[in-house]
Formats: C-alpha cells, structure tokens, sequence
C-alpha cells in the first residue's frame, strides 16, 4: 500500500479510523475459521455509507483488493484478507435507522446485530426471523452477505426470504439501491442474487428487513432415541403428515455427552436426541403438537419431555446451541463442518459417517438441523499429535463428498468463502462456473471486489481446471485430495 | 444460418402479442435449447421465449417476431422427491398439471396464477404470483434450483435439490422477473407445501373503503396467519363494491378458531366461505383483473397505505372504469381500467405521480397503441441489472426492444 493511498483513506474516515500497524492488523487475519490467516495492507473503519463509497472509489481506481468484514463470525473465510488489501470493517456502521411497525419493516446499518433487530421490536410483539447461532454478536451485513440461516429456516426461511432491499457500494464506487420496500418491483431480481454472494458483488451499506409478528405460541419437545435411525423415522413421518415445524434438530451420543459437559440440560440417556418445536396460533399448535408426540411415542422414543414452561424450553435449547462450543469439553480441538443432504438420505449419510468415524479413528459428534438435512459434523482431534490436525480435514473433505453423492450441498449455512471454494467442482461443472464468473466480473470486472473467494482460484500449477478428477493415486485409496 | 434449419415458421397460435413469429424452435433438451439461442446470437436474431403464451403480450409492443423459442416440449416433471418434498421440473410444464400430480401425494406448489396453462418457467421468468404470496411468498421463493441455457451455447445449473443450500451464486432469482431476457429456464426444482388439511375464507362485504381499510389493519396487526389476505373494488352498476377476503387454513379446530376472531373484528357484511364456494370465491378474486380486454396495471404501495390505495381507486373512477384487485399484506395488486386510450393514459400517470401512494406502476395488458404511447415499465433497469445483461446477452437478442431489461 503506496503512502499516498494510506493517506487519502485516512482523508475519507479519519486517522484513528485506518489501521497500519501489525498489532493493530492481528484482529482481521481471520474471520471465525482462524486456520485460514493473511494479514491486510489496512484497514480502514469508515463511519458513513459516504466514506464507505469513497474508500471503495479509491480501491477501484488504484485496483488495490477489498474484503468488507462485519464481526468476524463467518465459518467459512468469507472475510479472509488477500495480501495486499483493504479490509472495511462495517462495525461502526452500527445505527437502527428506521424501524416501522405497521409496514413491518426494519432499516438498519450493516453493523447491527442480528439480535438487536429483534430487541427492537420485540416490545411491539415482532421479531426478526433468521436465527444463526451466533446472533448474539453477528452483523446483519454478514448475514446478507452469507444469506444466514438459524434453526428455525425450515419453517421461516433464510435471510433472502427477510430482506427486502439494500443500500450497497457496488466495485466500482456507486452507489445502488438494490430491490425494493415495495414489492413486485419490475425487473430481475438481482437483490436475491445479491443476498448470499458473499461479499463478493458489492459492499452492503443499509439493510432494509421485514420483521414477524410473533406466534401466538410456541411448543417445543425433546425425544429420546436408542438409534438415529429411528429418529430419523420420527422426522420424517411427522413431515409426511403434513406438518412443518418451526425447527427439528437432533443431536447423536457424542454431542449430548458434549452439552452436558458443558451446561447441564439434563437431557435423558440417549444415544440421539431429537427436538421439535411448533409456533403458530394456539390451537393449530395445540391439535398438531399431540400428532408430533404421538408419531415419536410410535417410532419408539424412549422418553418424550414436552416443554412445560418458557424456562425448560430455553434449557432445552441451550442444550442443543451449546453443542458446538461444548465439544472443546470432550476433545482439545474439533472441527466444524456444514453440509446438505436430502432429509430422505440421512440415515444412509449418518451411517457412512459413522463409518468414516471409526475407520479414521476420529470422534464425530453430530449435530444437525433436521428437517433441512442439514447437517453440522463436528470432527474431533488432537492437533498435539502429528497428523491429526490435516486428517481431521481429510474426514471434514470426505463427508463433503458423501453429501454431494446423496444430492446434496457442500454449505448450507456457512458460506463457500476461502474454505470451501476448491469443492465448488464437486458440485458445478466447469460450464456452471464459468457463468458465474461472468456474473460477477457484470459487477467487478477488475477482480477487486473480496477476491479468492467462492469460486476456485485459477491454478497455477499445471492442476486441469474444471469438475473434479479422481486421480489414480486417488482412486488407489492411496491419498485424498482436498 | 443455422437457426433457420433449427426452426420452423410460426402459426398464429403460438403469437407473440399477436404477432406471428417468423420462425419457431421447439428445442427437446437444455443442450438443444442452448444451442438454438447461441445460433440466434450469432445471427444477432431477436428472440422471445414462449411458454404457453399465457403472459406473451406482457411489455413493449414488437413490430415483427423473429424467433420464438418454445419451451412446450420441455414439459417432464422430472423428479418428484415427496419425502424431501421437492420437485424438479420442465420449464414447459404448467402449474395446473404439476399441482394435479402433486396433490395425489398431498403436497402442492402454492403459485396461484390466473392463468390456465401458465407454465413454470412463465411463472418464474415474470415472477408471478396471486393471492398465496400473503404465506408462501412468490416463485422466486420457493426456488431451490435452475437449470439455464444460455446465449453462449452452454447450458448452466445454480442452486440444487436440496431446501438449504448456499453454494455459490443463485442465478435462478435472477432469473426470476427477468421476462427471459437474460437466459432460458430449462427446468426448475422448488420446495413443496403440504397441502392444508382445513381451510375457510371470511368474506366480509363494505359499501366505503374506510371502514375496509380499518379492519385490514386491525387484522394485520393481530396474531392471525392467513393463507391469503385481499382486498377487491368491484365496478357494478351501484358504485364501487368493497371486499375483504381473509383465508385461513390449519388444522380444522384452528381455521374455526381463527376464522370467528377474525369476524369479531371486522364490521362488514360477513360470510364464511368453505369448499366449493371458497374455491369459487378465490377463483374469481385471481381472476377478476384479467375478465375482458381492458388495461390491467400493476402497482404496490406500504401496507400501511391502503386506505389511501383505496381513495386513489374510487378517484380513478371518475376517470374511466376501474375495479382493483390486492394483496394487504404485501401491499401489491392489480387495477383494471376501461375506457378510451387516453383517459387510461391519464390515470396511468396519476399513478406515476410522486405524491401517489402506489409505485412501480407496470401496464401488464393494454392495447398496443397504448403500450406505444406510454412506458410500460415505468422505469429503466438498474446499473447492475444492465451489466448483468450484457454479460449473459451481449448481442442483446433476448425479448429484444420488450423490457424490463
């Protein structure tokens, strides 16, 4: 970064909002996936959209790289700095700017918290839908960016189906409204192509939300399993009888014992655990909630706990949004995957899982939104023994694979971002890929806008572009690719 | 040039806004269908694709149809998967057959198009929708995957099978809305619904739209979940009469539950429709905007303003005849208006003015010296939709000189 350009970005946001110093630049090596570090040339935090535009005008003419960061939370590298680049850190763009009750609308800036939407309006009886686990600490930014999910997406959606418009900078230093607080706006509809692209079409610097009325009430259970197998029959017998709950998730043997570590929520002795809520009106939830406990008595839960009041459904809860964190109880390192399959094919995935755990000698504790088939792996291992570290990525690799075989997804929820962006030729020819970068290069045709990311990188290395290859060595069971 | 031996000429019934087209291509196969469109890029020939032309006549009028790209034979349903409860198709394929099929398993894709043999890729390509957005949202949010054929010759998949999924770009919304002019659709998978086990509409009549307007917001407000929630003005020979539609459906004990505190809440002339006679209520309310030949616009407006919504219709009246047709919850609908070109031309700009409570103002059917004289679309495609354009149709051949794009 030439001083000249250092100088004019501390033109535009200040000098105490443009970061040089390495100490300063440790915090934005990484996002929530700390094995994958490059360190900015600077960062910069601007206060307005107008300072974000002229940061970005200045990248565009210097052609110098940016990666817009909210805080931090993405699991996949989506703000993973490239050398040489400017992170624009939207945490100081962090103003609720309108909120509209009759129009059930929320503008706000991309540095709000996913949960303060909620606390927002939670005194008029609304609540904003998508649930990330993290919603605590995550910006809205990077939920349009990564188009998050939560538990509760069965029913409600992703963050696509809740925002209605945004306010970006596009790579070359615009300023576009993108979609509509109106609907049916005329045209394509480039905001639902915007949401979910990782940050990777233009710098999102408002977020426009439509908010819920809170159901009338909400019913939750925990069931007890002796197999997966069964409470997958559980699922998907209460999915044929027509019924969508608001979430189902479950948990196998090495997850519970990992929550129970951790926070105690006294689930029974199970080998799977599966929970189920219902909102909506009261009655509706009243007449089908008897059929879900009904269908897991049937398919031979062991114990099924309904949820006598609000506390012991947020112990329940706690229980199941613990697990991932949980598991540093029961090993020193684990590593968290994300991927699909069609909910009919997770008994046949689990199973092969299951497999993989014991041929590979790693722990795999499950974890995993139900309804959706998506599933959430969490591969333990020892980074203190040699080889652990890079076989516990192999296993992560390998499940990718099972997913993509059963129809699947290689993320659900995370994000492509650095991580993933090799496995992209597993599930897109070279055609697919292609189309999308002639998409993003209509909005960044200098290959500025957070590079490196969701699509794989050209090799450089003689490595043939295009859908996955086994090689010999491969095929020979002798060595993985990933 | 290869796409003249590729097609054949045109009859009147596959018409482009009734315009016969010169040539037709009828592609079998994604592969086949791309192949037509990269001929017709080369040769720089305009190009309309036609589903079943429910919607053909939508945009600005065309001189001379060059080549039509039919999709009527990419018309398989290719995989139900019921116990994921989702489903690829042809983009050929209507809605009406696909939901016929559908329901023998007890699940439907929820698209209420006015339109008899609207088809899929119609569907998505003008993101049309009808009364059961107010729950279900509109095509493009039941998407979970696309397959293109595209003017390069390639044919492209975005999205996938399965219900989550956020791997790599979603090329199928933006595509959706896009009246084909950035690819073809060769086949789409979506989400499915269970189809309801009870359902039951109130229907409560108004002779002013004040009070109408009242007890939609008081209905918003509370903690009902309607399937569909409308409002109708119907031109009839005593004035403009005032309809609330409200639908419910659940479980049985709960569509009654809901069904009656929603009619303790409203105050004008109710009755609750069940079965045959709230299938036929909603059949018609789907259908109203589009009975005859007259203009039909499309408009939306915040929520919150209906009421004013509903003082613009009855102003309009005085103008020409009008009786509108909306959505309150997502606050969109459709007004169709009758009489001589030039007051419909009035009442479209009263509509565009900035003090009007209503915005993206669409003529979506109007003759075409109306379609000539004032601008269909109201407004020119954003930045990134216009690179976005050159980028997937750089010859520019698709619904060439028709908009949006």
């Amino acid at each position: 970064m030439t001083d000249r350009i250092t100088e004019e970005l501390r033109g535009i946001c200040g000098a105490s909002a443009v970061l040089t110093e390495p100490v300063q630049l440790l915090t934005y090596e990484c996002d929530a996936l700390p094995h994958l570090r490059e360190s900015p040339a600077i960062v910069v935090l601007p206060n307005t959209a107008a300072q974000v535009q002229a940061v970005v005008r200045v990248c565009a003419r210097e052609a110098v790289p940016f990666v817009a960061r909210g805080h931090g939370t993405g699991l996949s590298g989506g703000a993973l700095p490239v050398p040489g680049c400017v992170v624009i850190s939207l945490a100081r763009l962090n103003r609720v700017l309108d909120v509209d009750i009759p129009n059930r609308l929320v503008t706000v800036e991309p540095g709000v918290t996913n949960l303060e939407i909620t606390r927002q309006v939670a005194p008029f009886g609304y609540y904003y839908a998508p649930d990330p686990s993290s919603q605590q600490v995550c910006s809205i930014g990077g939920n349009v960016a990564e188009n998050s999910g939560g538990a509760h997406c069965l029913k409600y959606g992703f963050t696509v189906h809740h925002v209605v418009e945004v306010e970006a900078v596009l790579p070359d230093g615009s300023l576009a409204r993108i979609g509509s607080r109106l609907a049916d706006e005329p045209g394509p509809d480039v905001l639902g192509l915007l949401v979910g692209s990782e940050g990777t079409l233009a710098v999102v610097t408002k977020v426009v939300v439509r908010i819920l009325r809170r159901p009338e009430t909400v019913q939750t259970l925990l069931a007890a399993y002796d197999t997966i197998s069964a409470a997958g029959t559980a699922v998907s017998e209460i999915i044929a009888a027509g019924i969508i709950p608001a979430a189902v998730e479950m948990m196998d043997a090495l997850a519970i014992k990992a929550a129970e570590a951790a926070v105690h929520p006294n689930f029974p002795p199970a080998d799977t655990i599966l929970i189920v809520e219902l909102d909506g009106p009261v009655p509706e939830v009243r007449e089908l909630f008897a059929t879900v406990e009904a269908i897991c008595r049937r398919t031979g839960a062991s114990t099924v706990e309904v949820a006598a009041d609000e506390a012991h459904r947020l112990r329940i809860w706690k229980g199941r949004k613990a697990a991932f964190a949980a598991m540093g109880r029961v090993s020193p390192n684990y590593y968290v995957q994300d991927g699909v399959v069609p909910r009919t094919k997770l008994p046949e995935v689990l199973g092969r899982i299951r497999a993989l755990s014991e041929r590979s000698g790693l722990g795999i504790g499950n974890v995993f939104h139900a309804g959706d088939g998506n599933l959430h792996p969490l591969i333990c291992y020892d980074e203190s023994v040699p080889g652990q570290a890079a076989l516990a990525e192999q296993v992560a690799g390998e499940i990718l694979t099972y997913c993509v075989e059963a129809g699947g997804s290689i993320t659900g929820e995370h994000g492509v971002g650095a991580d993933k962006k090799d496995y992209m030729p597993r599930m897109f020819s070279e055609h697919d890929l292609d189309a999308f970068q002639q998409v993003r290069d209509a909005f960044d045709p200098q290959r500025i806008c957070n590079p490196g990311k969701v699509l794989p990188t050209p090799r450089l290395c003689g490595e043939v572009p295009g859908p996955y290859r086994e090689h010999p060595v491969e095929r020979a069971g002798l060595a993985e690719r990933f | 040039m290869t796409v003249l031996q590729q097609g054949r000429a045109g009859s009147a019934g596959e018409a482009i806004d009734g315009i016969t087209p010169q040539l037709v291509a009828e592609p079998t196969s994604g592969e086949a269908c791309a192949a037509v469109l990269a001929a017709a890029a080369g040769g720089r020939v305009p190009t309309v694709i036609r589903g079943s032309g429910t919607k053909s006549g939508w945009g600005r009028p065309l001189d001379v149809v060059d080549l039509v790209v039919s999709t009527k034979s990419l018309n398989n349903l290719l995989v139900h998967r019921d116990g994921d409860l989702t489903v690829t198709v042809g983009a050929g394929l209507t809605l009406a057959r696909l939901n016929t099929t559908l329901s023998a398993r007890g699940q439907w894709l929820p698209v209420d198009s006015a339109f008899v043999g609207a088809t899929i890729g119609g569907a998505l390509a003008t993101n049309d929708s009808g009364p059961l957005r107010q729950r279900f949202g509109t095509p493009r949010d039941l998407l979970i995957g696309i397959t293109l054929a595209l003017t390069d010759g390639r044919v492209v998949k975005s999205g996938g099978t399965v219900v989550k999924n956020v791997a790599g770009y979603d090329l199928g919304k933006l595509v959706t809305g896009s009246y084909g002019a950035l690819a073809a659709i060769v086949d789409a998978t979506f989400k499915l619904l269970p189809l309801p086990h009870a359902s039951a509409t109130l229907r409560a009549v108004y002779s002013d739209p004040e009070p109408l307007a009242a007890d939609a917001a008081a209905i918003s407000a509370g903690q009902f979940e309607p399937l569909a929630f409308d409002v109708r003005a119907a031109d009839t020979a005593d004035g403009l009469r005032w309809t609330l539609l409200v639908r419910f459906a659940s479980s049985p004990a709960a569509v009654a539950t809901q069904l009656d505190a929603a009619r303790a809440l409203v105050h004008g002339e109710t009755t609750a429709l069940r079965e045959g006679l709230e299938a036929r209520a909603w059949s018609e309310q789907v259908g109203h905007a589009w009975e005859g030949d007259a203009t039909v616009v499309r408009c939306s407006w915040l929520p919150s303003r209906l009421g004013e919504v509903l003082a613009l219709v009855r102003t309009l009246r005085a103008e020409c005849g009008v009786t509108f047709t909306g959505r309150v919850g997502t606050g969109s609908g459709l007004l169709r208006l009758a009489g001589e070109d030039a007051a419909v031309e009035g009442a479209i700009l009263r509509l565009r003015l900035d003090a009007s409570p209503v915005g993206h103002v669409v003529v979506l059917r109007g003759s075409r010296a109306l379609r000539s004289q004032v601008d269909v679309w109201g407004a020119a495609p954003s930045a990134p939709a216009a690179a976005l354009k050159r980028a997937l149709d750089p010859t520019g051949i698709l619904n060439a000189g028709r908009g949006p794009l």
